[in-house]
């Protein structure tokens, strides 16, 4: 990660509401540039409502947004040149070909048709294909080449890998990666934990319109109140039935394996193996599961929901 | 202004592989023209003299009324245009494109029936063939602005094609083109001069063929005129409503 800490998108007491409803509730928000930054939250989070007030899409009630130092609600011409977006649910007319509709998108741009754009991507093979012909992953990888024909500096993808197969994910992390390499910043809404632990260099946690938790994956998960869990089996079984052995409280035993949950698992570990040598047995399997992203984010949503 | 004529032109290619726009702008109204063309000015010889005139306003009636609301409403529906917009593509960009096309489309399935009719049918040429082509213009205009109203106030594609057939169809039987609008009960007659067809084929008559009129043929041709004005500002509106209510 090249990031540096000037923000390309600041966000102050953003608040939008649709009706009675209040999607977004006076979200603050900071994306550096360089960053793959990652918005979570549950549906009805306000995660599209926040992307659409900075893509210009939508007017926010009040707060303000900076995107690259523009106001999307000002300078929305201005911004596109800043700016690349694949919005959730999107599409193009059914008979637009694909190298049709990049060049349709790189005159408005008034950018020259990216000949490169096309090898990087390997769409070639793709030019002459209607749009209704492609698949749901070839799809996704057309509305992010035509989110990147304006060399933007701030990429916002909204569910990128919604809907995709294994392969169609695959391909479309690798791409954001190689996006991201090339210093373009990366805003993406996320359903998918794994997506965001992979991608993401920090992410923000929404709920009810506001941001709840926010930082690198690791501080995220590491922040929430679940201890690691630790499972072992001995040949003898000889610390059965178990107990609580130093920073280690045990939980129980089941199949031959006991389990401890601990917050100093290194100290637990050595302790327990250590128990293990002194009675004269044998480990078989040591398991050490730390907390995911997943369970961190239940417990975020959980929370704040009460 | 090189990006609209990059869109028209690639607007144009797109048109020309989608066969529901090769149906109503092309097939449709040609088959019609070769086929009943042929019945009507056996029906009544007197049809033949303004043939070209009556075929291009079926022609132009069914393009821009079945042919410009669809396509706007199902791009609105799918999220087209949204995307276009996220990509710095402007909506009125859009629909300028749309509509260019479709008149572009009309002109030219126009100019085949002007040219076909007196070689198929023996139909007689207008008089005033600049006067013809002015009617037809502003013809042309009127309806597609017409066309672009009911995409702007359609909720759905199917309101679109409801809305549609409720211009076109009265268009067709109450303006004169199937039979003379004087054999119609006066009350029809009076609802036949809501719809730009009506006052298009008095416009022809008057202007081009310089035969006699049941409108006068300058108020005919300024009706046409107005009916143009007002739905494209109603067209242009509803458009400007929309996009506020999608910000909000």
């Amino acid at each position: 990660m090249n990031a540096s800490p000037e923000p390309i998108v600041a966000i102050r007491a953003l608040t939008k509401r649709y009706g009675a409803v209040t999607a977004v509730d006076g979200l603050d928000l900071e994306v550096r540039r360089g960053e793959v930054f990652g918005l979570l939250g549950p549906n009805g989070a306000g995660k599209t409502t926040t992307l659409e007030c900075l893509e210009g899409l939508r007017t926010a009630d009040s707060g303000t947004v900076l995107v690259a130092g523009l106001d999307p609600r000002r300078d929305e011409r201005e911004l596109r040149r800043h700016l690349g977006v694949q919005l959730q649910s999107t599409s193009l007319p059914d008979s637009i070909r694909v190298g049709e509709a990049i060049r349709l998108v790189s005159a408005w741009h008034r950018v020259p048709y990216k000949v490169g754009l096309v090898e990087r991507f390997t769409i070639g093979a793709l030019m002459r294909r209607e749009y209704r012909q492609l698949s749901g992953g070839q799809k996704r990888l057309v509305h992010l080449v035509l989110a990147l024909v304006g060399d933007p500096e701030l990429l916002v993808l909204d569910e990128p890998t919604a809907g995709l197969d294994v392969q169609g994910r695959a391909r479309l992390h690798d791409e954001i990666r190689s996006i991201s390499e090339q210093g373009v910043t990366v805003l993406l809404a996320t359903h998918d934990m794994a997506e965001a632990e992979q991608l993401c260099d920090r992410i923000a946690i929404i709920v009810r319109g506001r941001v709840v938790v926010c930082g690198t994956p690791q501080e995220v998960t590491a922040a929430g109140h679940s201890e690691t869990r630790i499972l072992l089996r001995t040949a003898n079984g000889s610390l059965l039935p178990g107990s609580d052995v130093g920073a280690a409280h045990f939980v129980g035993a089941e199949n031959g394996y006991l389990e401890w949950t601990s917050r100093e698992v290194a100290e637990a570990v050595t302790e327990i193996l250590a128990r293990v040598q002194r009675a004269g047995d044998v480990v078989d399997d040591l398991r050490v599961a730390r907390p995911s992203l997943e369970q961190r984010f239940l417990e975020v949503v959980t929370e704040a929901q009460q | 202004m090189t990006a609209f004529w990059t869109s028209l032109a690639i607007q144009l290619r797109v048109d020309l592989r989608d066969r529901g726009t090769l149906l109503v702008f092309y097939l449709v109204p040609l088959v019609f023209f070769f086929v009943f063309g042929g019945v009507l000015a056996s029906l009544n010889p007197l049809m033949k003299d303004t043939l070209a005139a009556t075929m291009t306003i079926f022609a132009v009636t069914m393009g821009a009324l079945l042919g410009v609301p669809e396509p706007i409403v199902k791009m609105r529906e799918s999220g087209t245009l949204r995307a276009y917009r996220a990509n710095g593509i402007p909506g009125s960009a859009v629909i300028g494109v749309q509509a260019t096309s479709a008149f572009l489309h009309l002109l030219l399935v126009s100019a085949i029936i002007y040219l076909a009719a007196p070689i198929v049918f023996q139909a007689r040429l207008p008089q005033v063939p600049l006067a013809y082509l002015l009617v037809l213009v502003t013809f042309i205009v009127a309806s597609i602005a017409v066309g672009l109203l009911i995409g702007a106030v359609a909720p759905s594609q199917s309101w679109a094609t409801m809305l549609s057939m409720f211009v076109f169809l009265p268009s067709l039987l109450l303006s004169g083109i199937m039979f003379p609008a004087t054999m119609l009960p006066d009350v029809f007659l009076w609802i036949g001069r809501v719809f730009p067809a009506t006052h298009a084929l008095q416009a022809f008559y008057g202007f081009a063929y310089r035969s006699t009129t049941e409108i006068d043929r300058t108020l005919a041709l300024g009706v046409l005129a107005g009916i143009a004005v007002i739905a494209f500002a109603g067209a242009v509106w509803r458009f400007g409503a929309i996009r506020r209510n999608e910000k909000d």
